[in-house]
C-alpha cells in the first residue's frame, strides 16, 4: 500500500468516526431532558408563542429532518447558533480555544520542565534517597485530584499568601505579546503570567509524575546498552553521556506521548478551567450543558473530537514515514 | 393609576422639584463616598474603582434579550431603566419625567430632551418605541423573554420627539409595575447603521457593542473572560458619577467567588453559600450583607393530577412540610418562611396571612379525607433541581422526608438537572410524567400579578394549577382602575390561593453577598445592585 492511500484510508477512517460522534451527540441531545424554547423564551410567553418559536426553529420538525439539516449545515461549516448566547458556535468555539491552547502548552512547559530533571536523577541514582523522592513525588502527583490540588494552590498561595491572582486569566496571551510589541511595556504579558501558573501547576502535575516515571524507566533501559558502556569507556563526562546520549534516545517516546497527552489537555482541562475561572472550551463546556445550551455542547465535542482525530492521523502519518512497515500492517 | 397623580405623587413632585430626579440623587451620595476609604485593619483602600463578581455574567449583548437579575445588573449601568424603580413601591421619574394615563388603555410619557447615547445619538422618542418593539413583538428579532414582565403592554408611538404614547390592556397600575421596570431605550439610529447586528440580534466582541444612555459607558469588554469594565459618561444627563472605574466580572464557582473577596481581588460578591458565610465573615476586611429576596421557593402541585386534584391532599402537604426546619436546618437561617404565593414587600402581599405551621396530625387526617390510608396510601414522587436555587436538592430531600413520615402517604425525590424541572413547569397542569416539583419565582416587578398570572392562568405560559375560581378573579384585578382596590383585591387573591394550596408555600430566599468591610450598601429584596447603592 502506497503511502498516500495509507493516508487516504485514514482519513475517510477519520470521517467515519466524525459522523459517529455527530450522530451520538445528535441523539443525546434528542434524548436528553430540555425544552430549547425555555431557554429562548424563557417561561412565561404564552403558547402560541412557544409554537411560534419552535417553528421558527424548525423545532417541529421529525428528528430526522432536524439530523439531515444539522448536517447539511455541518458540511458547510457552521456548527449552529447557540440559543442562550445568540451568537454562531463557530465564534464561541473561536473564542475559548485560545485560551485552552494557552493552558495546554504551559501545563506541558511546567510537565517538562519538573519531570525530565526529576526522571534523570531517579534513573542515574536508582535506590538512593533522590530515586525514592522523585518515584514517591510521582505517585503523589498521579494520585491528587486536580481540582483538589487546584483548590489548596488558591487557598494557600493565592488567598493566604497573596502571591498569585485566585482565578481567570487577566488578559489573553495574545493581546499581552501585541501590548509588548507596541509599547513595550510588559505589564499585560505579566498579569497572564500571574494568572497561568496555579492553573498550568494544577494541569501539570499528573503529567509531571507521568513523564518523570516515563523518562526514568526509558532512562534505565537506555543506561544498561552497550552504546553507554562504550561512551563510557571513551571517557566522556557523565553528565554529557546521560543528558546529550542517553536523554536523546529516551526522548523519543516521551515526545510521542507528550504530543497525545497535548491533545487530551485540549478537551480534558475541564475541572481545571472550572476552578480557576479559566476562559477556555471547558469551562464553556460546563455552562452551556449547565444552561441546556445543546448546539454549543454538540460543537464543542465535535471540535474535540477532530482535534483529536487529526492529532491521530498526522501521529500516524509520522509513524509511517519513520517506519513503513506500518503502512503495511 | 393617572400618571403622577396618585398617592405616591408627593414623592415625586419632591424629586421633580430638586431638579434631578432618581438616579441622580443617588449618585450624588456615591460620589461624596467613594473615593476613600478603610478596610478592617485601617488601611487605606483605593475606591475609585470597583468590582462586582457575580455568579452569573450576561452571555448576550443585547440589552432587550434577558429577563435574568445578574444580566441586568450589568447592563442598567449601561441602558437605564427610564424610571427610578423602589422595591414594591411605584415607578419614579428618571429619564421619563411625568406621565399622563388618558383613561382610554393608554399613557403619555414625556422624556427629558438633553439625554444623549454614549456614541452620541440624541435619544428620542422613538428609539422607546423601536426598544419596546424588540421586547415585546415575538417577530421582531431578539426572541426576548423580557416579554414576561411587559404583558400588559401592547405598543408605543412617538408623538413627537419627547412624547411618547403606550397602549395597554389592564390595570394602569399593572401597565406601571411593568413599564417602570422593564422600558430600556436603544438607540435606533445607531442599531441601523453601526450596531454589531446579526440576524437583528445585537451582539459583538468588544466595547462598542454597548450604546446606552446610563451614567455609565463601557470602555472594555472581554466576553471570553466574563468581565465588562465601565467609566462614567461625561455627557450624561444627571451628575457624572466621580467612581473612576467600575468592572463587573463572572465567577460560576461559589468558593471562586469568595476566594476572590478574601484576596481583595473584588468589592462586592453574591451568593454567598450559608456554608460560607462563617469565613466572610472571619475575615477582617470582609462582610456579609442579606437580605430576603423577591424569589419564593415553593413546591408546586399539578391539580389535574391525582391525588394533587384534591384540595385536602395539598393542604395536607403544606401540613406535613416544616418550612421552619428547612430554613434552620438546611439554609442555616437563611430564608423566610412563606404564607401565600406573594413575598413580603410586594403589591398585593396579603399581611394577615400566617404560613401553614406543620401539623402531622393534620396532614394525616386531611390526606385521609382524599381516600388514601395507611393500607393504600398515596404514592407520589418529588422532583427538585440541583444547582438552581439555593441548596435547592437538599431542601427536596428534606421536605420528601417530611412528607414521608406521614403513615398514608409514600414520597420519593428525584434529584434531577433544572431543565428538567423547567420542561414541567411549562408542560400544563394535566402534565402527569412530573405533577410535584420544586421550582422558585422571583416577583421582580413588585406586583403580585407577575407572581401569580404565569402558575395560575390559561394563559399564563406555565400554568400548574387550574382553578376557575382563581382565574377570574385574578383576571378581575388586572383590568381594576383604582390602586388601592386593586391592591386590596390582589389580597384577597392571596388569600384565597393559600386555601387552595396550589403550592406547598416553603420560603422566600435569602440574597447573601459578600462585601468590602469599607463599603456601605444595604441589599434589595429584587436582587438589583446598583453601584449608585454602594457608599
Amino acid at each position: 500500500m502506497s503511502f498516500t492511500r495509507f493516508l487516504l484510508r485514514r482519513a475517510f477512517q477519520g470521517i467515519f468516526v466524525v459522523w459517529a460522534v455527530v450522530t451520538i451527540m445528535f441523539g443525546l441531545r434528542a434524548l436528553s431532558p430540555g425544552d430549547p424554547v425555555n431557554l429562548i423564551a424563557g417561561q412565561v410567553p404564552d403558547q402560541s408563542t412557544r409554537d411560534q418559536i419552535r417553528q421558527d426553529l424548525g423545532l417541529d420538525q421529525p428528528m430526522y429532518v432536524q439530523y439531515v439539516e444539522y448536517l447539511g449545515e455541518l458540511l458547510q461549516g457552521s456548527l449552529g447558533y447557540s440559543y442562550n448566547q445568540q451568537r454562531s458556535v463557530n465564534d464561541i468555539v473561536a473564542q475559548h480555544f485560545a485560551a485552552t491552547v494557552e493552558l495546554a502548552v504551559a501545563a506541558t512547559i511546567v510537565a517538562i520542565v519538573i519531570a525530565i530533571p526529576l526522571g534523570v536523577v531517579s534513573a542515574t541514582r536508582r535506590n538512593q534517597p533522590a530515586d525514592y523522592g522523585a518515584t514517591l513525588g510521582s505517585l503523589v502527583g498521579i494520585s491528587t485530584p486536580n481540582f483538589w490540588l487546584g483548590l489548596m494552590l488558591i487557598l494557600l498561595l493565592a488567598e493566604a499568601a497573596g502571591l498569585f491572582p485566585t482565578s481567570g486569566r487577566g488578559v489573553a496571551l495574545h493581546d499581552g505579546v501585541l501590548t509588548l510589541i507596541t509599547t513595550g511595556h510588559a505589564g499585560e504579558l505579566l498579569t497572564w503570567f500571574s494568572h497561568i501558573i496555579l492553573p498550568a501547576i494544577t494541569l501539570g502535575t499528573y503529567f509531571t509524575a507521568l513523564i518523570t516515571r516515563l523518562t526514568r524507566s526509558g532512562m534505565i533501559d537506555e543506561l544498561g546498552k552497550p552504546y553507554v558502556t562504550v561512551t563510557e569507556a571513551k571517557g566522556l563526562p557523565s553528565v554529557l553521556i546521560r543528558y546529550k546520549h542517553v536523554l536523546r534516545n529516551t526522548l523519543i517516546p516521551i515526545v510521542t506521548v507528550l504530543g497525545l497527552q497535548l491533545g487530551t489537555l485540549l478537551g480534558g482541562a475541564v475541572i481545571t478551567e472550572e476552578v480557576f475561572n479559566w476562559p477556555g472550551l471547558g469551562r464553556m463546556f460546563i455552562e452551556s450543558l449547565r444552561n441546556g445550551d445543546w448546539p454549543v455542547v454538540q460543537g464543542i465535542v465535535l471540535f474535540i473530537a477532530i482535534a483529536f482525530i487529526v492529532i491521530n492521523i498526522l501521529v500516524d502519518a509520522l509513524y509511517a514515514r519513520l517506519d513503513p512497515r506500518v503502512i503495511d500492517k | 393609576m393617572q400618571g403622577a397623580d396618585n398617592a405616591s405623587a408627593d414623592r415625586r413632585t419632591v424629586l421633580k422639584l430638586t431638579g434631578v430626579a432618581g438616579a441622580t440623587a443617588t449618585l450624588g451620595s456615591l460620589a461624596g463616598c467613594l473615593g476613600e476609604g478603610e478596610d478592617g485593619n485601617g488601611d487605606e483602600i483605593d475606591l475609585d474603582s470597583l468590582t462586582i463578581t457575580q455568579g452569573e455574567f450576561p452571555d448576550v449583548e443585547d440589552p432587550n434579550d434577558h429577563i435574568t437579575g445578574p444580566y441586568f445588573n450589568v447592563y442598567d449601568h449601561v441602558y437605564e431603566p427610564l424610571f427610578e424603580v423602589t422595591p414594591g413601591e411605584e415607578p419614579s421619574p428618571g429619564v421619563v419625567t411625568e406621565w399622563d394615563h388618558t383613561g382610554d388603555g393608554s399613557v403619555e410619557l414625556e422624556i427629558r430632551d438633553d439625554v444623549v447615547f454614549h456614541q452620541g445619538q440624541q435619544l428620542v422618542a422613538e428609539d422607546i418605541a423601536f426598544t419596546l418593539d424588540r421586547q415585546i413583538d415575538p417577530d421582531v428579532p431578539p426572541v426576548s423573554d423580557q416579554v414576561a414582565g411587559l404583558g400588559s403592554l401592547e405598543g408605543a408611538e412617538a408623538i413627537d420627539e419627547t412624547t411618547l404614547e403606550l397602549s395597554y390592556s389592564g390595570a394602569p397600575q399593572l401597565a406601571e409595575f411593568e413599564f417602570g421596570n422593564y422600558l430600556r431605550a436603544v438607540s435606533q439610529e445607531w442599531f441601523e447603521s453601526d450596531a454589531p447586528v446579526s440576524d437583528g440580534v445585537i451582539s459583538g466582541d468588544d466595547a462598542d457593542a454597548f450604546n446606552g444612555t446610563g451614567p455609565f459607558q463601557v470602555v472594555d469588554y472581554d466576553p471570553a473572560q466574563n468581565r465588562i469594565v465601565m467609566e462614567p459618561f461625561e455627557d450624561y444627563w444627571g451628575e457624572v458619577p466621580e467612581l473612576e472605574e467600575v468592572t463587573f466580572e463572572g465567577e460560576t464557582s461559589d468558593s471562586g467567588r469568595v476566594s476572590s473577596l478574601l484576596a481583595d481581588e473584588t468589592n462586592l460578591i453574591d451568593n454567598v453559600l450559608p456554608d460560607d458565610v462563617g469565613e466572610v465573615e472571619s475575615d477582617p476586611d470582609s462582610a456579609i450583607e442579606q437580605v430576603t429576596s423577591f424569589r419564593n421557593i415553593f413546591l408546586a402541585m399539578k391539580n389535574e393530577v391525582e391525588p394533587f386534584d384534591s384540595q385536602e391532599f395539598r393542604q395536607a402537604m403544606n401540613y406535613a412540610v416544616d418550612n421552619e426546619d428547612i430554613i434552620d436546618g438546611v439554609l442555616s437561617g437563611f430564608g423566610h418562611p412563606m404564607s401565600q404565593p406573594t413575598p413580603p414587600g410586594v403589591n398585593g402581599y396579603n399581611p394577615d396571612l400566617e404560613p401553614y405551621e406543620q401539623d402531622l396530625d393534620e396532614a394525616e387526617r386531611l390526606v385521609e379525607d382524599a381516600g388514601y390510608t395507611e393500607d393504600d396510601p398515596a404514592e407520589i414522587t418529588l422532583t427538585a433541581p440541583e444547582g438552581r436555587y439555593l441548596n435547592d436538592a437538599d431542601i427536596g430531600r428534606r421536605a420528601a422526608d417530611q412528607i414521608d413520615q406521614l403513615p398514608n402517604v409514600d414520597c420519593e425525590v428525584d434529584i434531577v438537572p433544572f431543565d428538567v424541572v423547567s420542561d414541567a413547569n411549562s408542560a400544563g397542569p394535566d402534565d402527569e410524567e412530573i405533577p410535584f416539583f420544586l421550582i422558585g419565582w422571583g416577583v421582580i416587578t413588585g406586583d403580585a400579578d407577575y407572581g401569580m398570572f404565569g402558575f395560575f392562568h390559561d394563559d399564563g405560559g406555565v400554568q400548574s394549577f387550574r382553578d376557575d375560581e382563581l382565574q377570574s378573579e385574578l383576571e378581575a384585578t388586572q383590568v381594576e382602575e383604582d390602586p388601592d382596590t386593586r391592591e386590596a383585591m390582589l389580597q384577597e387573591v392571596n388569600e384565597m390561593a393559600r386555601e387552595k394550596a396550589p403550592w406547598v408555600f416553603l420560603h422566600q430566599q435569602e440574597s447573601i453577598y459578600g462585601i468590602d468591610e469599607a463599603l456601605e450598601w444595604e441589599p434589595r429584596e429584587d436582587e438589583s445592585v446598583f453601584v449608585w447603592e454602594i457608599s
